[in-house]
């Protein structure tokens, strides 16, 4: 059972802290975690951690964290419980939070405290979890959220996705998604919006000499729906959807994954034959699907990198080439210890790299698709022993240097190809407006690691 | 009749009263405002107008008036028509945590117990669990206990759950611990609930009855299909002394590789865990070794638990291991070189490819001393290289590395005393390690090369002001002076090897561990009772199942089940009691009759018996269980096999010539002796016999006689006498072709008869052969596949416990038993009189008379013949 539940800014300032069974120690326990934490050896796990020593009332006691927008959601426990369910309530927490106060964040906590603790009231119980469920939760919850400026769907400035960070995808306000489910109670129009995501993390692993060591993608369908309760949807995908290496489909060669999963209100009577998805989700944000991909990608990798290594002058050259157009990106390469300076010339003037932490930070806003980037880095480093004698040619690379990382957001784009076909509503609201269906498509880089 | 108009009136007046007295400055004004609020509420007025007044009263340090406030509102929020507002008000009443409001709390909370709307009852259940912990005996004297067993019966899922919350937790502190009574209309009515309610209520309700056979049973689905951090939830409430855990356990490894595509916390517990699995079934993760590849995004905890995981999957990951060598992070790389240098240790034929690594960093110099200490005289060609990056060493682990390797080497470096006497140069400011390590090293190399070592030897460290170098150099000087030979055999003498895996964790500890995946101790790698204080602890509560109509008698869980009950409660912590537990499973009923189980054919032994008659003439050492016999014949000496065959017959009928069909070779292992006895039967010789002797050769298992041949009087014609011979295995070795060949010769008046004899391999096997579980799954780990040998035992029709227990008579023990997708695994192990272990794994597939029997051993030879004794036994 759990002890307490508090919630510490990144700075560790406690934002909400709630004791649920009276047999701690009182609130410096947050402070405590805090300094633990922050004062751990590098290699260490800050996890789950155990207190020792100290006040006698904090011996053992158990602190499970996860880290969400900035924020430490912390649990204690003093009992050997398992450490999977602690970390699904956090994620669920921090699931509930967001849907009812908009988007999880410093500002929107300390603004909706009475609510938080509202919640945090019908979630646990002397400990014990109650129910973790948006809609349920819904029938105790009285306070509004207090949202920090009104949402007005013309507001397009910043534009965003939720959970995905993206700053220039112009597909739907941000400020729309992050919203919270409950504080339209009054207001009508505002009600029927829904979004859809296909998200794709994408992690692949290059060898030096250019061959493909690993690919994998972990896609998901997220769906945040502000209709009433119970309106149901269809969603249909891509018909040449195929699951496992064995399925066939259509004539093309097929979107491939190796496993689906899919939400448990899903239901699936037209997936076998249609590639539909039918379901009545509750308000409030669900993943309806999580599927993966390795090792065999459809279409080829968005971005290639060329690189060449040469001793005699100590430069590198690398060149890059972005498949679709992207957004965000930046390739990060490792340098050598003690390099005192750097030279470059890249493909366009106004590009720039930078020095930090003793690595080489190349960032490009936006790329063009099909386009292909250049960069020569000439530096200087006194200390390294030179080029390997014997045997090895001059294009080996100096120790310390790379392997290079590229991160990276491809906007309408996934890389397993999926796309949602259509979005259907079975509502039809009483008043005049259609509801809104926003459905994007994104594809970003979880580890994008090319070795030099 | 009262006048109404006079009564509102009056009540007006009198509530205007107490309104300016609850407001009143002076405590005590307030506090009897506060009595006759309270008053007046009890006889029925309705006071509610009050109520702002009231809670203003509440800001008090006055116990006396706080409580009175308590009570007003308890009594009014207990009664308000929401039933939101009526659950809310025994919530938060209940976090008072003072014993003296709880006499307040009491009648409300009656009320709320007998309320209509089950949201009520659930945060009342609750609530009787939060009085308990104040005040135990008011629980009990109000009969709450009652109506939270009432509730188990509820519709609602939510208000069962949080019944069994609330018993469970009490029970924790309670006297008695079983307090509601597991029959099977409890169950029943527990499994409805299960099926409806949240996840969390089915952890409720999973962890109190997890004993419950049926339960198991209703969670498998589950199993497969929720998402695998529930799932792990579930495992953790599982008995974890089951075969069905183990097979659990199996079947979970892939689907926590799954979740290693989650975020960075779930990862890490997840790692910890798998690190659990991989060190006692490697073989389940082995194509999924993938996942465990570092992302340059992993957060380092990540990275760290990833390696260590992949050191233990070892020989495929090495290049991968090499590319992280080139990176970043020190304390990756350190810890990633370190990871090739153990996996070098643990592979051999990786060992070449992992000196090659040309990343010389100076941790990858203290894992090539390791390596070289591991393979000496092997990869000396990477010392060039080594010697060549002697400058750049500023480590004091490294450069005492450096020298060992020079020291150990010398002979084979040219420059050998160059490299020393470089080193020599700094020799004050270097730490006392190195310092010691060269002075080893000089002296090694004096020993190796006398003549070019002299100038090194007159030590300067007898000014050294750190004893132990003072010591140690007086030492070797002293060794040097005397005797360069036994100096020589000191200092240059064999190594002791050093281990292959440095972190593993201990058995039983693992044991203990894998039996708390996915709790808190499997992300620790630490007991539980390392660091839960005292009695709480989720695994605890053994409560006694009363089976009723649940018959647990056939399924292996059930039996498992049936076994737990024994014990609990007895066991103080719940470790021990696992433990306990386990062996309960596996103990064996002690020194069953070793002799009564060699039920032989009399027909087929006679035989037997009657074939070696003839060669030995006199002496018949018939062992044999019947299946030996059509196993190739015993090295006949004298005679050959077909006249054997006719003249038996016609002995047999002979009169006077019969044999006994007696067992003989009678295993009555004492100590380390062995008896055999054989039969003697005297044939229509012409004289009588005497002087009777005998030897064996030198065999394979060292079995001699320990005494004479006791037979002191002469033998005459047609007479036939039993003689046991005790043998013991002290004798000479020497390997026998076939290995169990005995071959001896017995001597009389008349002769010498020689006679060779297959020894069945179940007499040798001692009764101290039940290995350890733990051990027994580091040993079968331990040696390698290629020992492994499969057999077909056709034609059996047992079933896995009446198997078991035939073996158990002959010495040969059941360790576990499992049942993997409806077969019957039994795993056995046994050990030979000269030391050597076998472990089996005995296949039954239900309705298939073959049995499939994998041997391991040390000494794959021998597993013919144990196959031979399997055979045979399960034949009978």
């Amino acid at each position: 059972m759990i002890s307490q539940f508090f919630i510490l800014s990144s700075k560790g300032d406690p934002l909400i802290y709630k004791d649920f069974r009276g047999d701690s120690g009182g609130r410096d326990v947050a402070e405590l975690f805090y300094r633990k934490l922050t004062g751990l050896p590098g290699d260490e796990s800050p996890v789950v951690m155990v207190t020792t020593g100290g006040r006698r009332h904090h011996e053992g006691r158990h602190f499970i964290h996860i880290r969400h927008s900035g924020l430490y959601l912390v649990v204690t426990t003093s009992e050997n419980v398992s450490p999977f369910g602690l970390l699904e309530l956090l994620s669920r927490l921090a699931t509930l939070l967001g849907d009812y106060c908009g988007s999880l964040g410093e500002g929107t906590i300390s603004r909706n405290v009475a609510l938080v603790y509202e919640l945090l009231d019908e979630v646990l119980d002397y400990g014990y979890v109650q129910t973790t469920s948006t809609e349920m939760l819904k029938n105790f919850i009285q306070t509004e959220a207090v949202v920090s400026k009104p949402f007005s769907l013309f507001d397009l400035s910043s534009v965003g996705l939720f959970g995905a960070e993206t700053q220039q995808s112009k597909v739907a306000p941000s400020s729309a998604a992050s919203r919270p489910v409950l504080s339209s109670r009054s207001d009508q129009s505002r009600k029927n919006e829904v979004f859809l995501d296909v998200v794709e993390r994408l992690s692949v692993l290059i060898a030096s000499n250019g061959s493909l060591l690993k690919v994998d993608v972990q896609g998901e369908i997220r769906l945040k729906s502000f209709l009433p309760s119970g309106s149901e949807m269809r969603i249909g995908l891509t018909e040449e959807f195929c699951v496992g290496k064995s399925e066939l489909r259509g004539y093309g060669p097929g979107i491939r994954v190796d496993e689906v999963s899919f939400h448990s209100s899903v239901n699936l009577d037209e997936f076998e034959s249609h590639r539909i998805l039918r379901l009545q989700p509750p308000q409030g944000e669900l993943t309806v699907m999580r599927y993966q991909l390795s090792d065999d990608l459809p279409s080829p990798l968005p971005f290639r990198l060329f690189p060449s290594v040469q001793w005699d002058r100590g430069s590198g050259r690398s060149t890059l080439e972005p498949k679709p157009e992207s957004l965000n990106v930046r390739l990060h390469l490792p340098l050598p210890r003690g390099v005192v300076s750097l030279s470059q010339e890249l493909s366009s003037p106004e590009q720039k790299a930078e020095l930090a932490e003793g690595a080489l930070c190349w960032d490009l806003p936006r790329v063009q698709g099909g386009s292909q980037l250049s960069g020569l880095f000439q530096m200087d480093v006194p200390r390294l022993p030179g080029p390997p004698s014997h045997g090895l040619s001059t294009s080996t690379p100096p120790l310390g240097l790379g392997p290079t990382s590229l991160s990276f957001e491809l906007p309408r784009h996934t890389c397993s190809g999926l796309q949602v076909r259509f979005l259907r509503l079975s509502f039809r609201p009483c008043g005049n407006a259609n509801p809104h269906k926003w459905v994007r498509h994104l594809s970003h880089s979880d580890a994008y690691v090319i070795r030099i | 009749m009262t006048d109404p108009k006079y009564f509102t009136t009056n009540k007006k007046r009198e509530i205007f009263e107490l309104k300016a007295e609850l407001n009143n400055e002076k405590k005590e004004k307030r506090k009897e405002a506060g009595k006759k609020v309270i008053a007046a509420m009890t006889v029925g007025k309705d006071v509610s107008s009050l109520f702002p007044d009231v809670v203003n009263c509440m800001q008090t340090d006055n116990l006396e008036l706080k409580k009175l406030v308590y009570h007003y509102l308890m009594n009014y929020d207990c009664e308000d028509p929401d039933p939101l507002i009526r659950a809310l008000t025994v919530r938060t009443m209940g976090c008072i945590r003072v014993d003296k409001i709880t006499e307040y709390l009491c009648e409300p909370l009656c009320k709320c117990l007998k309320d209509e709307d089950p949201y009520v009852w659930k945060t009342a259940a609750v609530c009787v669990a939060k009085l308990h912990d104040i005040n135990a005996q008011m629980v009990e004297d109000q009969g709450f206990l009652d109506s939270l067993r009432d509730f188990i019966a509820d519709s609602n899922p939510m208000v069962v759950a949080n019944a069994i919350v609330a018993l469970s937790e009490i029970s924790e502190s309670h006297q008695n611990s079983n307090l509601l009574d597991l029959n099977s209309q409890n169950i029943n009515k527990l499994l409805t609930a299960l099926n409806e309610c949240t996840e969390w209520g089915q952890i409720f309700i999973l962890d109190y009855d997890r004993e419950a056979q049926s339960i198991c049973e209703q969670v498998t689905p589950r199993l497969s299909h929720a998402n695998s951090e529930v799932v792990l939830s579930f495992l953790e409430l599982l008995p974890k002394d089951s075969d069905y855990y183990n097979m659990l356990l199996k079947k979970l490894a892939p689907p926590l590789v799954t979740l290693l595509s989650g975020e960075p916390e779930v990862q890490y517990i997840t790692l910890r865990n798998i690190n659990l699995i991989v060190q006692i079934r490697p073989e389940t993760l082995k194509q999924e070794i993938k996942a465990f590849f570092v992302k340059c995004n992993d957060p380092i905890y990540v990275k760290l638990e990833k390696l260590d995981i992949m050191i233990r999957l070892a020989s495929q990951v090495l290049a991968e291991l090499k590319e992280y060598a080139t990176e970043g992070d020190v304390d990756f790389v350190c810890k990633a070189v370190r990871a090739i240098g153990q996996c070098a240790i643990k592979v051999e034929q990786s060992a070449e490819c992992c000196t090659k690594v040309n990343y010389v960093v100076q941790e990858a110099i203290v894992v090539i001393r390791d390596i070289f200490r591991k393979y000496p005289n092997k990869y000396e060609s990477i010392i060039a290289t080594l010697c060549g990056n002697l400058d750049s060493l500023d480590e004091p682990d490294a450069r005492a590395a450096t020298i060992w390797i020079v020291g150990e080497c010398a002979e084979r470096i040219d420059n050998a005393d160059e490299l020393l006497e470089s080193f020599l140069e700094g020799f004050h400011d270097e730490s006392t390690q190195v310092q010691l390590t060269l002075l080893t090293a000089i002296v090694k190399l004096f020993l190796k090369k006398p003549s070019e070592t002299q100038e090194l030897v007159p030590l300067t460290t007898r000014y050294s002001d750190n004893s132990d170098l003072r010591d140690r150099s007086y030492i070797y000087r002293c060794l040097l002076s005397t005797d360069p030979v036994t100096a020589k055999e000191i200092v240059l003498s064999e190594k002791p090897l050093i281990s292959e895996e440095t972190d593993l964790i201990e058995p039983t500890l693992l044991d203990e561990l894998i039996c708390h995946i996915g709790s808190l101790a499997s992300v620790y790698h630490k007991p539980p009772n390392a660091f839960v204080e005292g009695s709480h602890g989720i695994h605890r509560k053994h409560l006694p199942i009363h089976h009723g109509s649940t018959d647990a008698g056939d399924s292996p869980v059930g039996t498992t089940t049936a076994m737990n009950l024994e014990q609990p409660q007895v066991k103080p912590s719940q470790g021990d009691l696992l433990g306990d537990l386990l062996n309960l499973d596996l103990s064996s009923p002690v020194n069953a009759p070793q002799v009564s189980s060699m039920q032989m054919g009399a027909v087929d032994l006679q035989g037997g018996g009657l074939e070696s008659l003839l060669v030995g003439q006199s002496f018949i050492p018939s062992s044999v269980p019947a299946t030996f016999a059509p196993s190739p014949g015993p090295a006949v000496v004298s005679s050959g096999p077909n006249d054997l065959f006719e003249f038996s017959t016609g002995i047999g009928m002979a009169p006077g010539g019969y044999v006994a069909p007696k067992a003989v070779w009678l295993p009555a292992v004492k100590a380390k002796g062995l008896e055999i006895s054989g039969t003697f039967t005297h044939l229509q010789a012409l004289q009588h016999m005497t002087d009777f002797a005998i030897q064996f050769n030198k065999n394979s298992f060292g079995v001699i006689p320990s005494t004479p041949l006791a037979i002191h009087t002469p033998l005459m014609p047609n007479q036939s006498i039993d003689v046991s011979l005790p043998l013991n295995t002290v004798g000479p070795v020497m390997k026998m072709e076939p290995l169990n060949n005995l071959q001896g010769a017995v001597k009389n008046n008349l002769d010498v008869f020689y006679f060779s004899w297959l020894i069945p391999l179940n007499v040798l096997f001692v009764e101290d052969g039940k290995m350890e579980h733990q051990v027994f799954l580091a040993t079968s780990k331990d040696i390698p596949n290629e020992n492994e040998l499969q057999f077909q035992v056709k034609e059996c029709h047992f079933n896995a416990d009446t198997v078991s227990s035939k073996f158990q008579n002959n010495n040969v023990y059941t360790i576990a038993k499992r049942n993997v997708e409806g077969q019957d695994m039994l795993y056995q192990s046994l050990k030979l009189t000269n030391g050597i272990w076998i472990l089996a794994e005995l296949r039954i597939q239900p309705g298939n008379p073959n049995y499939t029997l994998s041997l391991k051993c040390r000494a794959p030879e021998v597993s013919q013949y144990i196959y031979q004794v399997y055979n045979s036994v399960l034949k009978n």
